[in-house]
């Protein structure tokens, strides 16, 4: 397949997280942060009393606050402290997937969310079953489908049949990544569908 | 899709993650070791005694406060600006513009509205097809064009796809040139709720 490098770049950022949430809420918080230091420093410098805290005082309690502070609540404000920094951490260096699969499309880049996949397969597989919507529900993963059949009571299904269906159909998608099928039918049957 | 600067966005978060974890080693060491504690005050009041040495040797003649303070202030502003300039980068990118050529008898520019209208009303008797977005984006040379569509419950990608190929086609030879499409189809609240067709 003639993936243009524009499609793939697409594709892989259609399908990770940018993490601009995260980026725009620590940034207004340093931002805040900033900008409260920056006044309290003009109004130091001005003569006025200090909004919350003078400059030189801040300094003063941040230079001694190993020994001015109960050691039980310094643990723990490090602790979580430290929590956040891993989240930060692990926030940059993890892939953030995002629930959505990349079609390979000679002409344009194509992503589909994985519930869209999971209905089509599901509607397949009941198609094939002669089963009404409720008894069949699937799931997609990463790599891998899951498609749970309940079946009519007294009215056994192909299993064989279903998953030659959905794998066919799940063929058809171009999907880059292919997905394995698994179809699971229930041991009991309805009653009343 | 847009113009977000990502990598930025992960070395900047990862950078004040390890500041974060270092302030809170420095907590949890103070909390935990009094001998520590006790040389973080130590070498704290040292440094702030040297600082205000140096303010207090750098006053700005006639006044009480010192060039440093003003440093700061500078500095703090500049900070305050990148950050706004981070904000600034998330998302954006977009365009109203798709595609634009030059030639002897003046400049042609297509808006994305022009798309947008017709690929909307392509999709619109389609009945898989719950509802359309058509948006533009700037790229390196030209511009972008995302079609996001909803899809109805069940429908197949496959067969969506067939129509938006030829819709994309037809776009084509619509606007004489190949400009970079990105389609994303979706399910949402409205998949959820409509009904699935049943007749295909």
């Amino acid at each position: 397949m003639s993936q243009t490098p524009f499609m793939r770049r697409t594709g892989r950022r259609e399908t990770h997280s940018p993490r601009s949430a995260l980026s725009i809420v620590t940034a207004v918080v340093l931002l805040a942060a900033v900008l409260w230091l920056a006044l309290e420093l003009v109004l130091s410098a001005t003569g006025n009393a200090a909004l919350l805290i003078a400059p030189a005082e801040l300094m003063q309690r941040t230079a001694s606050l190993g020994t001015a502070t109960v050691p039980a609540a310094l643990t723990a404000a490090g602790i979580v402290i430290a929590v956040a920094g891993v989240a930060y951490v692990l926030t940059a260096i993890l892939p953030g997937t995002k629930p959505r699969h990349v079609i390979e499309n000679p002409r344009s880049a194509v992503v589909v969310e994985r519930e869209v996949l999971a209905s089509a397969l599901a509607r397949t597989a009941r198609t094939m079953a002669r089963l009404a919507p409720e008894q069949v529900t699937a799931s997609v993963g990463h790599r891998d489908v899951q498609v749970r059949v309940h079946p009519t009571s007294g009215k056994p299904v192909d299993q064989q049949a279903i998953q030659e269906a959905v794998d066919r159909e799940v063929s058809g998608y171009s999907l880059a990544r292919a997905l394995k099928v698994t179809v699971v039918v229930a041991p009991q049957g309805a009653v009343g569908v | 899709m847009n113009g977000t600067r990502r990598g930025l966005n992960r070395v900047l978060l990862g950078a004040f993650g390890l500041v974060l974890i270092a302030l809170g080693a420095l907590a949890v060491l103070a909390g935990t070791g009094p001998d520590f504690a006790k040389a973080w005050t130590r070498t704290g009041t040292g440094w702030w005694a040297r600082i205000q040495d140096l303010l207090a040797s750098a006053k700005i003649p006639g006044q009480d406060i010192s060039w440093w303070t003003l440093a700061v202030m500078g500095l703090l502003l500049v900070a305050g600006v990148l950050l706004v300039c981070w904000i600034a980068s998330q998302g954006g990118g977009r365009t109203k513009q798709l595609c634009t050529s030059d030639d002897d008898a003046g400049t042609t520019t297509v808006e994305t509205a022009v798309a947008g209208q017709a690929i909307k009303a392509a999709l619109a008797d389609n009945k898989q097809v719950l509802s359309t977005a058509v948006q533009a984006w700037e790229l390196k040379g030209g511009s972008g064009l995302r079609i996001s569509l909803q899809a109805r419950k069940g429908a197949s990608p496959r067969e969506l796809m067939a129509v938006l190929d030829e819709l994309v086609g037809g776009l084509d030879v619509l606007l004489g040139e190949e400009i970079p499409v990105l389609i994303r189809i979706k399910a949402g609240t409205r998949s959820r709720f409509a009904r699935t067709e049943r007749v295909t």
